[in-house]
């Protein structure tokens, strides 16, 4: 590879690796106030206009806050917990497409850091990685509650891997490719001159079943179960501070701005926009148009974050299978 | 270079499964087994068998070993304590293993290359052998989905609990 491919490479990791981190505290913010407004609470407003700063200061809290560690816990995979599922979370971007292409010197290079042909394999086996980190987590740290919560969390991410890699295969069969790029460029151009042919007018069931399995895979409501205050103190995380904690969030956080991308990307039309046709021009606004897609799931994530009640235990799992 | 990452890889999967067996604690045991179905994924996909790679971690890494790792942490079974002394019947039969396996290493070195053919694919790997599952093979395919799903039923016969079960614990 030359020179310039190489600088290519890394600045197309950088850009939409750190694109994806950033969204974290974008995310804090507004799952907080969010909830709050929907709640009629104020929500945080001390730290600056509108509480904006509020990620900052949780931020500058994380990093500065001691980072107990319990005397009897298994200090190794204690230690590794969060970076199990943070590894996986990241992994995940590398597949995502967000746009078209752009071209440097004459040759059209991918908006996507690796366009594998086995794309969503990879990312349907990457995300079930995830469960390690909750797993080991939960297990070291040495504590009933938290290995109940962990049991909990993955048996709950487990059996909707199923529902959703059957909506994935749906779309795969549909477009022909396991590559996420080409399954986005198959949804281009409009079906009965009306409606653009997204995955989400061609499969509206897929899309729900999706959607649904989408928030059992990362934990949010209304699959909180692992978490449910009421019941287990904090569920897997109970045992860890600061800074590890900060690291499960962000995980889990990136974990939802994933798979809010990959439901964009096989059901929003990746980055096409609704009416629009033209090729490279769309590539540059595309790229934008992708990220937006990705926050406007984000906000779905978010309203439906604090409206609907918790499951009853055995009615989840049970009602994965139906599903 | 490809010999490089084979070496590489190998090595690491061989550390990884010697981890497996020789870990004290049961927990770090499924942790090493994790790793070196990642180390004999890389090396499926520097074969060029890129489907097969992805699914090794899907199915193995991503559920078999969360079954394991379910088990193993739910029975509490601490560190083991090895018993360091050997039998005559231990040292035939290691012996034996060491013999097999040097055959397989002699034959495997003298038959296969260490890297991947230079001439890549045709069509994609997934397309190939989704191309051969579903025409030449289309028999044994459904015959073994048929097969797993006795397998299930059966499995799920042999541990439901009795009907003389339920009397008991509800009397």
């Amino acid at each position: 590879m030359t020179g310039l491919e190489w600088i290519i490479l890394l600045s197309k990791l950088l850009v939409i690796y750190l694109t994806i981190v950033h969204v974290v505290p974008i995310m804090i913010w507004v799952e907080r106030k969010g909830a709050a407004l929907i709640q009629d609470r104020p929500g945080p407003n001390r730290v600056g206009p509108f509480g904006l700063l509020q990620p900052v200061a949780d931020a500058l809290k994380f990093l500065v806050k001691e980072d107990p560690i319990p005397n009897s816990v298994n200090r190794v995979l204690y230690a590794m917990g969060p970076f199990m599922t943070l590894v996986p979370a990241s992994l995940i971007v590398a597949v995502l497409p967000v746009g078209d292409f752009f071209e440097v010197q004459g040759k059209s290079y991918f908006m996507q850091i690796a366009d594998i042909n086995v794309g969503l394999l990879y990312l349907l086996s990457i995300s079930s990685l995830g469960i390690y980190g909750i797993l080991f987590g939960g297990w070291a740290s040495n504590n009933k509650y938290s290995l109940m919560g962990a049991m909990r969390s993955a048996s709950q991410i487990i059996s909707y891997e199923i529902p959703l890699g059957l909506a994935a295969v749906g779309a795969v069969t549909v477009y022909g490719t396991f590559s996420l790029r080409e399954m986005a460029l198959g949804q281009e151009g409009t079906f009965l001159a009306v409606l653009p042919r997204w995955g989400v007018f061609m499969q509206p069931i897929g899309f729900l079943v999706f959607f649904i399995s989408a928030f059992a895979e990362t934990n949010r409501l209304p699959f909180d179960l692992p978490e449910t205050e009421g019941e287990l103190v904090a569920g897997f995380h109970t045992e860890y501070g600061s800074m590890k904690f900060a690291t499960y969030f962000m995980a889990e956080y990136m974990n939802m701005a994933t798979i809010s991308g990959l439901m964009t990307t096989l059901y929003f039309g990746g980055w096409h926009l609704p009416y629009l046709t033209d090729a490279t021009l769309l590539g540059w606004l595309g790229g934008q148009r992708n990220l937006l897609a990705v926050l406007q799931f984000l906000i779905f994530f978010f309203q439906s974050c604090c409206l609907p009640a918790h499951f009853r235990l055995g009615a989840l799992d049970g009602a994965a299978f139906p599903l | 270079m490809k010999e490089l990452f084979f070496i590489f890889f190998s090595l690491y999967t061989i550390a990884a499964a010697l981890g497996v067996v020789l870990a004290k604690n049961p927990v770090y045991s499924a942790f090493s087994l994790i790793l070196s179905f990642f180390g004999l994924s890389a090396l499926y996909v520097m074969w060029g068998a890129t489907f097969i790679g992805m699914i090794q971690i899907l199915v193995y890494t991503g559920a078999i070993v969360v079954l394991f790792v379910f088990v193993v942490m739910l029975l509490d079974l601490g560190s083991v304590v090895t018993d360091h002394s050997h039998s005559w019947l231990t040292v035939m039969v290691s012996a034996i293993a060491v013999w097999f396996f040097s055959l397989l290493m002699l034959r495997t070195f003298n038959h296969t290359p260490l890297v991947a053919p230079a001439t890549p694919l045709a069509e994609s790997n997934t397309r190939l052998i989704s191309q051969l599952l579903f025409t030449e093979y289309l028999w044994p395919f459904e015959i073994l989905s048929i097969f797993l799903l006795a397998l299930i039923i059966a499995i799920y016969a042999l541990t439901r609990p009795d009907a003389a079960d339920k009397r008991k614990v509800h009397p």
